[in-house]
């Protein structure tokens, strides 16, 4: 009788603090939402008041209408990029971890303690000298350089190779009996058999492009169409100081892609962190 | 007289020793490997080997010949008051947010624990949304709350009679506006990554713990704290590594002002990589003594965490 009571009272406790949260975590962006729909005199305009009185849709047009900049197609090149990304990331790790994980080859552990390693190294470190590399290749201001440089990962190869070593061996075997070859097995079985930690690192690695910042800032300078998007928020919020309902109407709109990839691997992502505690 | 076979065996046996067909995938294996080896040889290994040698040599000067200084950047960057007071705030920053993130994150898991319907899978849903926005957006959503003229503090302030907060001008709350926006970021995430420790330690502990006699306390000292060993390992250096290489908030929030008091490495080193008054070799430097500190924490971490599970296994 108690011991049910007390549950109760946690139990609505426990509704009212997670309700709390929502409300904190959900506000900042609902708090925002409106405003991008206000004119510059009303945007900071006192008393606050979170609906605008005079509804218009000025900010957006002035985020499309730039001359010098493509807002639309800085959405697109960003999403194009960070797509193009994770299919690279997700062939170039998941071979290198499987190759970890099932074939023996001489000076294996040394490639994976030099692998491994990489990971270790905070990007601002190499930040300079990878300008310089790229730049030496000519790979400034084109597509590539926005791609190839992050597609290698070594938590990633690390993250894959710990999955592979969990999965039993009795499917390769009988997939050789069958006349399949290594490659034959990895493309086959192994690219099926990992969609979770594939949905969970692809996310990752999507997320990472789609916010990059500091990169582009320092590879795309001349080249406007391939503005990525972070790099083309802080520019107008640099250039439309008085108007900060243009730089929201920017902001709010470029979470629209992140949100609605989240929405659709939601179940996987939630319950993919208990795998993917680690990171 | 021996047969081709054997003479190709005894070859084989040559190369590779006596093991014949431990390595006879081997093929397969460096061409799977090859393509990861060789992306980060040329976009990781080579830049870090490009600025370790560079950090040893002078820049500055455009000669044909760069002099060799040996630790005299190093001497240099650690001279630097700014570099310095960059570590400092980092430091500060890395504090406050691990203390509070870790004990917000950790309550609310349980919260989260206790709570079994479709509110519960509702709310840990939607706590992951921050996670999904990036510094420089939200940035922008805290630049506009927190706007002198009339953003929402300081309208409130302004209704209340008070005076408005100036994020720019005032040391504690440039901090307070660099901070609070980064625990919003990562609440969700670090609450999701405590509740996945929780729910894994079984429940029959709590259960013989309770017959025995003990109180919360001594559950939370005895099992969940010790059964939680590797999650707050992982979430305290993830924490600590973000927090120390922090840099689109205050580039954004304050741009490390008022006086270098929300300055931290990574912006200093930003700021500094476009200086033509500073040698670059000095910037490269500083990013070697931030990978020092950074890669390091990481590495004790990486490998303690790592030979701790497989001892569990």
């Amino acid at each position: 009788m108690k011991a049910s009571t007390s549950k109760k009272i946690n139990g609505a406790a426990g509704t009212v603090i997670m309700t709390v949260v929502l409300i904190v975590i959900l506000f900042p962006v609902l708090w925002a939402l409106p405003s991008m729909f206000k004119d510059r005199s009303e945007i900071f305009e006192l008393p606050l008041h979170w609906l605008p009185h005079q509804w218009t849709l000025e900010n957006f047009r002035t985020v499309f209408d730039m001359p010098d900049y493509n807002y639309l197609l800085s959405v697109g090149s960003t999403t194009l990029v960070a797509v193009i990304s994770v299919f690279l990331s997700l062939l170039v790790n998941m071979m290198a971890a499987y190759a970890f994980a099932r074939i023996e080859f001489p000076g294996r552990a040394f490639f994976w303690v030099y692998m491994l390693s990489t990971m270790f190294i905070p990007g601002i470190t190499i930040l300079l000298t990878s300008v310089r590399v790229v730049s030496f290749l000519g790979m400034l201001d084109t597509i590539w350089v926005l791609i190839i440089p992050g597609v290698a990962s070594g938590y990633n190869i690390f993250f894959f190779r710990q999955y592979y070593l969990g999965v039993p061996g009795y499917m390769e075997e009988a997939a050789m009996i069958d006349g399949l070859s290594r490659a034959g097995i990895f493309f086959r079985i192994f690219t099926r058999i990992s969609t979770a930690p594939m949905v969970i690192i692809g996310m990752s690695v999507f997320m990472s492009y789609y916010n990059s910042f500091l990169w582009p800032v320092m590879t795309i300078t001349d080249n406007t169409a391939l503005y990525q998007i972070m790099q083309l928020i802080r520019t107008l919020n640099s250039r439309y100081t008085g108007r900060y309902g243009v730089v929201l109407a920017a902001t709010m709109m470029s979470l629209i892609v992140p949100f609605a990839l989240y929405c659709f691997f939601q179940k996987y992502i939630v319950q993919g962190i208990s795998i993917a505690g680690v990171k | 007289m021996r047969t081709d076979g054997q003479v190709r065996r005894s070859f084989h046996e040559k190369l590779f020793g006596k093991n014949k067909f431990k390595y006879r995938y081997a093929f397969t294996g460096y061409a799977m490997i090859a393509p990861a080896f060789l992306l980060l040889t040329i976009f990781v290994v080579i830049p870090l080997v490009i600025a370790i040698v560079r950090s040893f040599f002078d820049y500055r000067s455009y000669a044909e010949v760069q002099q060799f200084v040996g630790f005299d950047n190093y001497k240099l960057i650690l001279g630097t008051t700014s570099f310095v007071r960059s570590f400092r705030n980092a430091l500060l920053f890395a504090a406050v947010i691990v203390l509070v993130q870790l004990l917000l994150s950790f309550s609310f898991a349980h919260v989260l624990k206790n709570c079994h319907n479709r509110y519960g899978i509702f709310v840990r849903m939607i706590i992951y949304i921050p996670y999904l926005i990036s510094g420089i957006a939200a940035a922008i959503i805290f630049l506009f709350m927190t706007n002198y003229g009339g953003g929402l503090i300081n309208g409130i302030l302004l209704a209340a009679g008070l005076d408005p907060i100036a994020i720019d001008m005032n040391v504690t709350w440039a901090r307070v506006a660099v901070i609070v926006p980064t625990l919003w970021l990562g609440f969700g995430y670090n609450s999701l990554v405590m509740y996945a420790g929780l729910i894994n330690i079984p429940k029959d502990y709590y259960e013989a713990a309770t017959l025995d006699g003990a109180g919360w306390l001594i559950k939370l000292a005895k099992i969940t704290l010790p059964s939680m060993v590797n999650y707050f390992l992982l979430t305290i250096v993830g924490l600590l590594t973000s927090s120390l290489t922090m840099f689109e908030l205050p580039f954004l929030m304050t741009n490390g002002g008022p006086t270098e008091s929300t300055l931290t490495p990574v912006l200093y080193l930003f700021n500094n990589y476009r200086n033509v008054l500073q040698s670059s070799s000095v910037t490269i430097a500083g990013a070697i003594l931030v990978m020092l500190i950074v890669g390091a924490l990481n590495a004790v971490v990486f490998f303690a965490v790592q030979s701790k599970s497989s001892q569990d296994d």
